[in-house]
């Protein structure tokens, strides 16, 4: 099928520009202005910008074992409602993705779908249990790109240690979990003011930033690439942008929440349990610092942690709410509403974030830019659209989040991939 | 008692001394009624008040109890075992489920810290706060403060000292925002691991030594140590604990004269306060306990028969 796109605003990392964009099938054919061609399609994007289709390397699709939350049919949707052609799910499902078989289903599965390309991420030991390393080799063969236990950390350095060098061989990506649950256990929301007043138990912030810390020392030690998840706080911050001056072969990702919320709104929530999350919210100055990290490029990514909880897991109270926000629709429109239009990052940045760095990090080729050669994903914002967030906007399976009710700015129009139109807003 | 308009009793934070001190007055005229020989009114009656303990608690229940049984409500108790709830969403479940049976108002003591607030909106009925996990404990807090002023005469400028287990404590935050709403100024005192992060914003002065803490205070409010607790990593041992915070005829010395001691039971007597002071405390612990049912009448009695149309208020 052939699709031309006419008179784009192309966002690339490192450059915008105008210009008609002409796809078959799965490839950007030309990338240039006042292109005439006999197509099947052709979309005018005049005031609308383009962009390289988003990767998250983080989200949860809760398959297999909680089909009642999201299943790979309703996180499609979700992810590609959000601009994302790629997503990286986690395997903290029942049974756990540890294995081959698990790989080779999720990805066929996803296949047959075709909405999005659903990467499973395995996990580094088996069950996620921090006792044995799963078979690297079999995962990487069956399709895996990155390995983490997401949701613990590999609690004992030895074995994290044999991880990171064994994971160089299939050249996998390990991403860590970075939580001391020695010093978060029982703790449900970040360790704060707002917490001591309320007599709610918390867990510092030093819960993260020492495992930060560890996970970069051993990855440097041992000279392997490391991916941190979930940075949340300004301790974490200030230990990676002291690394990095020494070795720069570790990456970061944050979630929208981590640079949007404080422990303030917990409270203004009244506790709700749509505000208890893993890591917790922090307070203005980890904002701030996620902010700043964002801004300078040491926090790379921007990653949805999408993770969907049944009503019962959430309603009920904060301290026994299920830990995780669902992200994936709301994504594009809280990076846009919160860091663009607050002159945090420009578009291009924001294409970095979302698109380019993900590819470049989990080595995906072709993606992460509008070129010609490349694949044709490709995603399409209004950034004049204001939309209200509400529960019958959502296609995911659950409607935990805490950006109910909230006026955003920026929506996802069309999401293309592979030469395909897998979501129009209409 | 007009001039009544708050629905709900959840946190001393939230109400204001003019509301205290309403509820002050009240109690003062239920004090005077249980000193007769008949002893009931019938100003609820009418009226169902259910007790709704997810916690055990044998004090504030009957305290509760009996203040809507003088109150001539129908009272109903009703204590789910936590092993038989699936904790969280039973909760509500619970509440939605007697919500047929038209209750006016539920008395909750809960595990949990600060879900009242939600839970309110899942009832028609009043809700009053008997102990909320760590947060608060506003009738304790009330009597105590109650109490306080029958004995000094005022709560204004006082120099309120609460010692113990301060990070686990829903009495010690309820009673720092009621004396500090008189202005009185509050400090508290343990150890390290047992005061919260950075509670000096709730306007405290912190101490770690009793004897420097309790210079010249007005009132000593001691808190129970849980000795269960132990097994984590608050302090190394009883023995220890004693040494550093007990509060014994020596430290008391450093207090002002005639400085008022209470705790809200029960008390481990030669852990927390030394068994030397029992004859001090006994009248005390007494007053407490009488003081503690006025003030649960009280507050009954202004929530329950205020005007429907008041109830917008929380």
């Amino acid at each position: 099928m052939k699709i031309l796109i006419k008179h784009a605003t192309v966002v690339n990392p490192t450059e915008t520009f105008n210009t008609d964009i002409l796809i078959s099938n799965s490839k950007i054919i030309k990338v240039r202005e006042g292109i005439k061609e006999r197509v099947d399609r052709e979309i005018n994007a005049k005031g609308k910008f383009v962009m390289p289709g988003f990767i998250d390397m983080h989200t949860h699709l809760r398959t297999p074992g909680r089909e009642d939350e999201e299943d790979l049919l309703s996180g499609s949707y979700a992810a590609v409602k959000g601009g994302f052609t790629t997503v990286f799910c986690m395997p903290n499902t029942t049974p756990c993705i540890d294995n081959e078989g698990l790989v080779r289903w999720v990805i066929e599965e996803g296949e047959k779908i075709g909405l999005v390309e659903i990467f499973p991420v395995g996990a580094i030991t088996k069950e996620r249990k921090g006792k044995e390393l799963t078979e690297f080799g079999a995962l990487a063969k069956a399709g895996c790109c990155a390995l983490s236990d997401d949701g613990n950390s590999v609690e004992n350095s030895m074995l994290f240690r044999k991880a990171l060098e064994y994971a160089k061989m299939f050249d996998l990506l390990i991403i860590s979990h970075c939580e001391e649950k020695s010093l978060s256990k029982g703790g449900v929301m970040r360790e704060s003011f707002v917490a001591s007043k309320y007599g709610i138990s918390a867990i510092a912030d030093i819960s993260e930033s020492l495992r930060v810390y560890r996970d970069i020392e051993i990855a440097k030690y041992v000279k392997a690439p490391l991916h941190l998840a979930h940075i949340s706080c300004a301790k974490s911050v200030e230990v990676i942008r002291r690394a990095k001056r020494q070795y720069p072969y570790f990456t970061s990702e944050t979630a929208p929440h981590y640079f949007i919320l404080t422990v303030d709104d917990i409270e203004k929530s009244g506790f709700s349990g749509n505000f208890r999350v893993n890591p917790p919210l922090g307070e203005k100055k980890d904002v701030e610092a996620i902010k700043e990290a964002l801004k300078e490029d040491i926090i790379e990514c921007i990653a949805t942690d999408h993770a969907p909880h049944s009503f019962a897991e959430k309603e009920v109270p904060f301290e026994e709410a299920s830990p995780g926000f669902i992200g994936l629709e709301l994504a594009f429109s809280l990076v846009y509403t919160y860091l663009v239009k607050e002159k945090i990052l420009t578009l291009q940045d924001v294409v970095k974030k979302l698109s380019t760095n993900p590819a470049r990090i989990l080595k995906l080729s072709l993606r992460g830019e509008i070129k010609e050669g490349f694949l044709s994903d490709i995603v399409i914002v209004d950034l004049e659209k204001e939309w209200q967030v509400t529960e019958d906007k959502l296609l995911s399976k659950s409607k935990n989040t805490p950006f109910l009710g909230y006026l955003l700015k920026g929506l996802v129009e069309y999401t293309i991939r592979r030469g395909k139109i897998v979501y129009k807003n209409e | 008692m007009g001039g009544w308009h708050r629905k709900h009793i959840i946190a001393l934070k939230d109400l204001s001394r003019k509301e205290i001190e309403t509820i002050f007055e009240t109690a003062r005229n239920f004090k005077e009624i249980a000193q007769r020989e008949v002893k009931k009114t019938p100003a609820l009656r009418g009226r169902t008040v259910i007790n709704l303990f997810f916690e055990s608690s044998t004090r504030t229940r009957i305290s509760f109890e009996l203040a809507a049984k003088r109150l001539s409500a129908d009272v109903l108790n009703f204590s789910p075992s936590t092993s038989s709830l699936s904790k969280g969403e039973s909760v509500i479940d619970t509440i939605k489920n007697l919500e047929s049976y038209h209750p006016d108002i539920f008395v909750i003591r809960l595990g949990l810290s600060a879900f009242l607030d939600t839970l309110k909106r899942y009832t028609q009925a009043s809700i009053i706060n008997a102990g909320d996990g760590k947060n608060e404990h506003p009738t304790q807090a009330l009597l105590d403060m109650f109490t306080t002023h029958q004995i000094k005469g005022t709560l204004e400028n006082l120099k309120v000292l609460i010692v113990g287990d301060i990070l686990h404590s829903r009495v010690a935050r309820s009673n720092i925002f009621g004396f500090q709403k008189f202005s009185s100024s509050v400090r508290v005192c343990g150890p390290h691991t047992l005061i919260p992060y950075e509670f000096e914003k709730m306007g405290v002065k912190v101490f770690y030594d009793l004897s420097e803490a309790i210079k010249d205070v007005d009132v000593v409010i001691m808190l129970r140590i849980q000795r269960e607790r132990q097994k984590e990593v608050f302090f190394p041992s009883i023995r220890e604990y004693v040494e550093k915070f007990s509060l014994n005829p020596q430290r008391l010395k450093k207090a002002k004269d005639n400085c008022l001691i209470m705790h809200p039971g029960p008390i481990n007597w030669d852990v927390e306060i030394s068994s030397s002071l029992k004859k001090r405390l006994h009248p005390v612990i007494l007053q407490q306990v009488e003081n503690g049912l006025a003030i649960r009448m009280a507050i009954l009695y202004l929530i329950g028969t205020q005007k429907k149309s008041d109830e917008d208020i929380n």
